[in-house]
């Protein structure tokens, strides 16, 4: 798809998100897994801005798993009950031969990315064009995870464009 | 807009919950599925047994999961009759 046209960063984000998702249990790649995939690779100017607003990757992970643990129990299910029950067998990781797709969320937040980089007349796709994707859904799975962590999507913004290199020219 | 507030079921005052709720079922399920197939394998059973009880074809369950258990207990005891 569209992953030629990214710089290492982003590419490497999106090889973390997978090891995320995987790890996680995650059957598909959500735009949580981007943000996680971000802050596992941890390079580039995404990863500083969340950094600087003390989203650690440990943090995140807390929260993506507290948030499947909580819809479970909004029906009746404890998570931990279950995992206890069914004993060391139990591993919500995807086993590797299975392949885990990317979610239309995710697919969207990249192709986003593209277009944040076209429209800050950038030349180069990075971290924090997919960190402008990824923000870009109000409903994503991401933005809610951030604002559990006190983060909002401006706050966030905000800080990615002090911290955005430059580019000399046509820029207004 | 949504501010957080604990709706208690997902039910039809929140649809995404509800339907989130759906999906880390699914998620949790096919981990309960592995655990409970490798524990069945574990203790001797074959996949023809195994198979049964879970009310598919021995070659379905054969297919979704030898691969994995036997890697994790290859060299072991192959434990299968």
């Amino acid at each position: 798809m569209i992953f030629n046209r990214f710089t290492r960063g982003p590419r490497r984000c999106v090889e973390a998100a997978v090891e995320e998702a995987r790890m996680l249990g995650h059957d598909s790649i959500g735009d949580e897994d981007l943000l996680l995939g971000i802050l596992r690779a941890d390079e580039g100017t995404a990863a500083e801005a969340l950094s600087s607003l003390g989203v650690t990757l440990g943090a995140a992970r807390n929260e993506s798993e507290g948030m499947s643990s909580e819809a479970l129990s909004s029906i009746g299910i404890s998570l931990e009950e279950v995992r206890r029950e069914a004993g060391d067998a139990f591993d919500i990781s995807i086993p590797e031969d299975r392949r885990i797709p990317f979610s239309p969320r995710a697919k969207n937040a990249l192709e986003q990315a593209l277009r944040e980089a076209v429209r800050l007349r950038h030349n180069y796709i990075g971290t924090e064009h997919v960190l402008l994707g990824i923000l870009g859904n109000e409903d994503g799975t991401a933005v809610r995870m951030l604002a559990r962590l006190g983060v909002s999507p401006e706050a966030l913004e905000d800080r990615l464009f002090e911290t955005m290199p430059r580019y000399e020219g046509e820029d207004d | 807009m949504d501010k957080n507030t604990r709706t208690r079921v997902g039910g039809l005052d929140d649809p995404r919950e509800g339907l989130e709720s759906v999906v880390a079922l699914r998620r949790m399920l096919e981990a309960l599925e592995a655990a409970q197939v490798e524990n069945a394998f574990v203790v001797g059973w074959s996949w023809a047994r195994i198979a049964e009880v879970l009310g598919v074809s021995k070659q379905a369950v054969h297919k979704k999961h030898a691969k994995r258990i036997r890697a994790r207990y290859s060299g072991g005891e192959g434990s299968r009759r």
